[in-house]
C-alpha cells in the first residue's frame, strides 16, 4: 500500500467514521439507527440546495444567500432535527428504535427525492469542494474533520456524565432509570448527535463529489453498523468504545480497498464483508458468554 | 451570575455564526447579476439547436454496430467521443423503430435491424449527450464546474423542453425516428438491450 493509497482509503472511510461514531452512541445505548443514510442524503441535499440557490422571497424582493459555513450549519441542523425526531418518536411512543428509524429511513429518502426532484445538485463551488477534496498539513481535509468528530465523541463518552449515562442506559435501562437518570433526555440527545454526525458525513460526501446526489447515503447505515460491531461494541448495549468503531471502519475501508485492488468481483466483496461482520458478532457473543 | 455569562457567550457565538453563514441581497439584483454572467442557457441552446440537431455526424445505429464488430478502432476513432483515456466512448446515433412498451418514461423500441432498444426519456442525466456530441471541449472552460454545467443545461433542455413536446402524442404502436447518445466499449460484443439517451424523437 502506497502513501497515496493510504490517504485515499482514509479519505474514503472518513464519511463512514463520522456516521459510525454517532451510531456507536446509539448502539451503546442498546438502540439502533437505520436512518443515518437517509439523514445524510437529505441534509446533504439541503446543504447543496442552499449553497447553490439560497432562499428567495419574491414578495419581499429578498434573497438570502448561504456561505459554505451556512450550508454546513444548515445541514447539521437538519441532521439534528431528524435525529431528535427519531429520539422523540422512540421515547414518546415507546416504539422500538429499529421500527422508528426504519420509518425515518423511508421518510428521509422520500423527502430527499422531493427536494431534489430526483436530480443531482451540482457545481457547489471550489470552496465547498475543498472540504472533501482538499489537503491541510499534508493530510486530507475529510480525515481532519472525522478526527475532530471522533475526538468530540471520545470526550463525550469518556469524560462526561452524559457519556456514563449512555453506558448505564445500555447496560441496564431499568437500573439507570431507578438511579435517577433522565433516560428520555439522554436518548433524545444521542439520536440528535447521531443525526448531526450523519449530516457531517453528508457534507463530506457532497463536497467530495461537488454534487448532492438524491441517492447519497443509500445503505450507509449497514456499513456504519458493521464498523460499530467489528469495532467491538455490543449490540445489546453498554459495552464498546468509539476508538474500537474507528478501527472497525478502518478494517472495512481497507477490506474494501484491498478487495478492489485484488480485482475481486463486487459480488464476492459483499460476501466477504458479510462474513467479517458475522465473525465479529459471533466473537462478541462468545466473549459475553465467557464473562 | 455565571449562567448569564454563559448565555451571553452562546448568543455571541450564534450571532457570529449567523453573520458568517448568510448574506442578504435584493432578489432583483441577484437575478440581474445572473443575467450578466456567462449565459449557459444561450450557449447550450446554440449547442443543441445549431449543433446537435443539425449535426451530420450522427451515425446510423446499424452501421455503428457493424463497424464496431469489424473494426472497433476505426469506429471509436471516427465516431466515438470521450474525455481522457478509457475503453469506452459515447456515440451520437440515429435509428428508427416501433414502440411496443412505455414504462416509467422508458420507451421500448423494436428496431427491425438492431433488436430491442430502450429510450430513456425521464432520467436524462450525466454527460452522455455533451460528450457524444463532441461539440464541447473541456479546454473552452475555465473550470470543471463550468464544463459540467454545460451537461446540466443541455440535459435540462432535452429533458424539460424537447422530449415532453416530442412524446406528447406518441403512443404504443407508433413508429418513430430518434437520435441520441449511447455508450459502447471497445471490446463490446453484445449489442442487445441498448439504452439510448435521446437528443431528439420524431413521429414517423
Amino acid at each position: 500500500m502506497t502513501s497515496t493509497n493510504l490517504w485515499n482509503v482514509l479519505r474514503q472511510i472518513s464519511v463512514n467514521v463520522c456516521i459510525s461514531v454517532g451510531m456507536t452512541l446509539v448502539v451503546l445505548m442498546a438502540g439502533i439507527d437505520l436512518s443515518v443514510g437517509s439523514i445524510l442524503g437529505l441534509s446533504a441535499a439541503i446543504c447543496a440546495g442552499l449553497l447553490k440557490g439560497g432562499l428567495s422571497f419574491e414578495s419581499l424582493d429578498l434573497f438570502i444567500g448561504f456561505t459554505v459555513l451556512g450550508g454546513i450549519i444548515a445541514a447539521m441542523l437538519v441532521g439534528m432535527a431528524l435525529g431528535l425526531f427519531n429520539g422523540w418518536v422512540i421515547t414518546k411512543f415507546s416504539i422500538p428504535p429499529f421500527v422508528a428509524t426504519l420509518a425515518m429511513l423511508t421518510i428521509g429518502r422520500g423527502l430527499t427525492m422531493l427536494y431534489t426532484k430526483g436530480i443531482p445538485i451540482s457545481n457547489l463551488g471550489p470552496n465547498f469542494e475543498f472540504i472533501g477534496s482538499g489537503w491541510f498539513l499534508g493530510i486530507p481535509v475529510p480525515v481532519w474533520i472525522s478526527l475532530v468528530m471522533v475526538l468530540i465523541v471520545v470526550f463525550l463518552t469518556n469524560k462526561t456524565t452524559f457519556g456514563r449515562y449512555i453506558y448505564a442506559i445500555g447496560g441496564n435501562e431499568k437500573a439507570a432509570f431507578l438511579s435517577g437518570i433522565n433516560i428520555n433526555k439522554v436518548k433524545l440527545a444521542v439520536y440528535g448527535i447521531a443525526g448531526v454526525m450523519a449530516a457531517v458525513g453528508g457534507v463530506l460526501v457532497t463536497s467530495r463529489l461537488n454534487s448532492a446526489q438524491p441517492n447519497a447515503g443509500m445503505s450507509y447505515e449497514l456499513d456504519s453498523i458493521a464498523a460499530v460491531v467489528i469495532g467491538g461494541t455490543s449490540l445489546s448495549g453498554g459495552v464498546g468504545t468509539v476508538t474500537g468503531t474507528v478501527i472497525g471502519a478502518i478494517i472495512i475501508g481497507v477490506l474494501n480497498n484491498g478487495l478492489v485492488l485484488l480485482d475481486v468481483s463486487p459480488f464476492w466483496q459483499q460476501v466477504v464483508k458479510g462474513i467479517v461482520i458475522l465473525l465479529a458478532v459471533i466473537i462478541d457473543k462468545m466473549n459475553q458468554k465467557n464473562k | 451570575m455565571k449562567k448569564i455569562y454563559i448565555y451571553i457567550l452562546v448568543i455571541l457565538i450564534v450571532a457570529l455564526l449567523g453573520y458568517k453563514s448568510v448574506y442578504f441581497k435584493k432578489l432583483s439584483a441577484v437575478k440581474n447579476a445572473q443575467k450578466e454572467n456567462f449565459d449557459f442557457k444561450a450557449f447550450v441552446d446554440s449547442i443543441y439547436f445549431k449543433g446537435i440537431l443539425k449535426s451530420k455526424k450522427n451515425i446510423a445505429l446499424t452501421d455503428l454496430i457493424s463497424l464496431v464488430q469489424t473494426n472497433s478502432e476505426m469506429a471509436f476513432k471516427e465516431h466515438g467521443n470521450r474525455l481522457g483515456i478509457g475503453n469506452s466512448a459515447f456515440f451520437m446515433i440515429e435509428s428508427t423503430g416501433k414502440i411496443f412498451d412505455i414504462k416509467d418514461g422508458v420507451y421500448t423500441i423494436a428496431d427491425k435491424k438492431n433488436g430491442i432498444i430502450y429510450i430513456d426519456t425521464k432520467y436524462i442525466f450525466g454527460n452522455a449527450i455533451r460528450d457524444a456530441s463532441g461539440l464541447v471541449k473541456l479546454t473552452d472552460f475555465k473550470t470543471n464546474s463550468q464544463f459540467n454545467k454545460v451537461s446540466e443545461s443541455l440535459n435540462d433542455i432535452i429533458r424539460n423542453e424537447v422530449i415532453p413536446k416530442a412524446i406528447k402524442t406518441i403512443k404504443i404502436g407508433d413508429s418513430i425516428a430518434f437520435s441520441g447518445a449511447i455508450k459502447l466499449r471497445k471490446n463490446q460484443n453484445l449489442f442487445k438491450d441498448i439504452i439510448v439517451i435521446p437528443s431528439q424523437i420524431k413521429l414517423q
